[in-house]
């Protein structure tokens, strides 16, 4: 599974790197980066939850 | 956020809503589910602008800066001469600004301050929690996060009643002078008064750095290759006063509130803290400290079926939409185990609240060390908290301890 970011949408909120620590990280402004842009199978679950918080909806899986 | 917001919910029916009142400020959730069935866009008798209330309207709405902007201070009465930066200006001005601050309030920034927060609220704490009553607005959540703003800003401890006494004249100048007219005074001199406070705190600052403060960054950091001119940093400042106190306080009064009052609820937090992250954000949303936000149409527009006008005020209800059953499952229901929780307690778009990584990490602190210094509270019996409309502070919260 590959994860896409909006980084146009992205308005750091945090709530990605806070309930998905493995998969999303913060730059130093706060807004995300990706630690996976390929998500391994055992990160899919968490993954899903960062995604799923975002407010903005600036994350989705790809193909 | 000063003046009284009622609306209609049906314009067929007669009596609306007075969601300015204390009444509402209270219990706001009853009302907001309310307008969701009745009139999702609800007309305000007070502003003669919408209120809109569903989630996904509320989201685009904070997501169209273009549509629904920022540029309003005149409309605000805060006591300001100019625009605060960068709450009351668009794109792309806005966007220069958020580039040299949000690296001021990340939360990478903000953890390395936790060690200090936590002192600062364990010290409050110390000071009442063996006693038998606390009045807990007054003794926790108003000094609070004064204490840990002027830490974060370099300036001294000595000037937290200077603080407080600011604030409380430009937020709550209604209840220091009900006259209309004497409180937009009160706002103004006030301004003056902030104003030249900042601009005094940055000449000492100039001479004698405090490290590590934001005042200081603010004070050598570069915008397009040039420093803030004294009236951009006074700008800065001044929402800095206005945006990082009242909202902060207003957020401990309702999560305590609520734990008082649902003791089993507080139970479970005091058995099992690591819940406690969890429990910020289901309260954000439950209570929703910060009820509405507003904004101005820059064309006419349709949300949810209803006509807005070009330069219409609109309050984007954020606490109606944290409880839209169309984007919450069991949205009634305060929930610890929550999983999906894109609440809108601060705001959204191009303005998300820039202090929303302080105002976490606050209450995550502030919980975690009061259910270990008083994990036994309720409400004083026979007296009742009492809320403040628009930014829900809780004026009053006689607790019981133990």
């Amino acid at each position: 599974m590959k994860l896409k970011i909006d980084l146009d949408i992205c308005q750091g909120h945090g709530r990605c790197y806070d309930l998905a620590p493995k998969v999303f990280r913060e730059d130093d402004r706060g807004y995300v980066e990706l630690i996976h842009e390929t998500v391994p199978p055992e990160l899919e679950e968490e993954a899903r939850k960062g995604k799923d918080n975002c407010p903005e909806l600036a994350i989705d899986f790809v193909n | 956020m000063t003046e009284t917001e009622s609306v209609e919910p049906n314009p067929t029916e007669s009596g609306g809503v007075d969601l300015m009142s204390p009444e509402a400020a209270a219990a706001p959730q009853d009302i907001y589910r309310r307008m969701h069935k009745q009139c999702p866009v609800a007309h305000s008798l007070s502003h003669g602008g919408h209120v809109i209330t569903r989630y996904e309207d509320v989201l685009q709405s904070f997501r169209d800066h273009k549509l629904f902007s920022s540029e309003m201070a005149l409309h605000m009465g805060l006591g300001t001469e100019r625009p605060m930066i960068p709450q009351q200006i668009d794109p792309p001005e806005q966007t220069r600004y958020r580039k040299i601050l949000d690296n001021q309030f990340s939360r990478k920034r903000m953890k390395v301050l936790e060690p200090i927060m936590r002192e600062q609220a364990a010290e409050l704490l110390r000071t009442f929690a063996d006693q038998e009553t606390v009045e807990f607005n007054k003794a926790f959540a108003v000094p609070f996060p004064c204490r840990v703003f002027l830490s974060l800003m370099g300036l001294p401890q000595e000037d937290l009643d200077l603080f407080l006494e600011f604030k409380d004249n430009i937020l709550r100048s209604q209840q220091i002078e009900p006259d209309a007219t004497k409180a937009y005074y009160l706002r103004a001199a006030t301004g003056k008064r902030i104003y030249a406070y900042f601009d005094k705190a940055f000449d000492r600052l100039s001479e004698a750095p405090e490290e590590d403060s934001i005042l200081c960054y603010l004070l050598t950091v570069e915008l397009d290759g040039k420093k803030l001119t004294r009236n951009e940093l006074l700008d800065i400042t001044f929402l800095f006063l206005l945006a990082g106190l009242d909202t902060v306080t207003a957020s401990i009064g309702c999560f305590v509130s609520f734990l008082a009052q649902n003791p089993n609820r507080r139970q479970e937090l005091v058995d099992d803290p690591s819940l406690i992250p969890n429990a910020v954000e289901e309260l954000l949303r439950w209570e929703t400290p910060v009820m509405s936000v507003p904004r101005v149409t820059k064309r006419e527009c349709e949300i949810s079926g209803v006509t807005i006008p070009e330069n219409t005020m609109v309050s984007l209800q954020c606490g109606a939409a944290n409880l839209d059953d169309e984007e919450f499952v069991d949205g009634d229901t305060v929930r610890w185990d929550r999983k999906f929780n894109r609440h809108l307690a601060f705001g959204g778009g191009v303005h998300r609240c820039l202090g929303s990584h302080l105002a976490r990490m606050e209450l995550q602190i502030m919980l975690e060390e009061l259910l270990k210094h008083m994990p036994q509270f309720s409400l004083e019996p026979g007296k009742k908290p009492v809320y403040s409309p628009g930014i829900r502070e809780v004026q009053v919260l006689p607790l019981k301890i133990g």
